[in-house]
């Protein structure tokens, strides 16, 4: 398998246009007070514990699971480029560590193009998936997952 | 004695997350397992073992051979808890952009 390959298979990636000006949606992605109101699933609530944005700065953030546990998030930035990019390493404990997240803003008038990019993990990370032909590791063992527990709604 | 193990934790393993999408198709033998990985056979069984602490995998006779398969209910559990990780950023990007507008607007109208 080829490099390229190999990063495709391991990178998520979800596009959207938003109707906004990059401006605006550049700050509700890197403003602490605003992503507190967006990070947390519905019905969740997310604290943000540090929020050090510049290239080395980190972040976390906390969200209380039912269970009692606290769902860590955090990560470094890499790079930053002003209303264009970031990249940060990302860890989200206990579901997918070592992850590069990649924002991409992109000015078209009045509205922002906004590519996410989500690379999984190192090979070492995904090695006991790709031995079974897995990539995303979590990504197909919570598919089957989810088809299970489909056919057990059933 | 805390017997009781923690399902997230049992589940922030590589390796066990991986037996477990082994098990959830159908149940298998220790050998079969362990088989599909390159670590020994004790080790895939201290796997094992953490997960049917935690209540996520239980065993069943069938001759002479045990079997290992998922409990049904606990993993239900897990998995209205754990949502895969793509439709969590969709989720994540939907109520970003929701924000994005209502931000925008209140920009306006000041």
């Amino acid at each position: 398998m080829n490099h390229t390959d190999d990063l495709q298979s391991r990178t998520l990636t979800i596009k959207r246009t938003f109707d906004a000006p990059v401006e605006i949606v550049w700050e509700a992605w890197t403003q602490p007070e605003h992503v507190a109101e967006w990070w947390a699933p519905k019905g969740m609530k997310v604290k943000v514990v540090e929020h050090n944005f510049k290239v080395g700065g980190k972040w976390k953030y906390s969200m209380p699971m039912p269970d009692g546990n606290d769902f860590i998030s955090e990560g470094v930035y890499s790079v930053i480029i002003e209303l264009q990019k970031i990249f940060t390493s990302a860890d989200f404990r206990p579901m997918t560590e070592g992850v590069e997240m990649q924002s991409f803003f992109e000015k078209e008038g009045e509205k922002t193009n906004f590519t996410f990019n989500v690379i999984h993990a190192t090979e070492e990370y995904c090695k006991a998936q790709e031995k079974m032909g897995f990539y995303n590791g979590w990504g197909s063992a919570l598919e089957r997952l989810n088809t299970l527990v489909k056919s057990l709604n059933k | 004695m805390e017997t009781r193990r923690d399902i997230f934790q049992a589940i922030a393993d590589p390796t066990r997350r991986a037996i477990i999408s082994l098990i959830v198709l159908q149940a298998m033998t220790p050998n079969a397992i362990a088989e599909q990985f390159d670590s020994t056979r004790q080790t895939v069984s201290n796997h094992i073992k953490v997960l049917q602490e935690c209540g996520l995998v239980t065993s069943k006779q069938k001759g002479r051979e045990i079997y290992y398969q998922i409990h049904p209910k606990k993993l239900k559990a897990l998995a209205d808890w754990l949502e895969p990780f793509q439709k969590m950023w969709e989720e994540r990007l939907d109520n970003f952009g929701d924000y994005v507008i209502k931000l925008k607007n209140k920009k306006q109208n000041k």
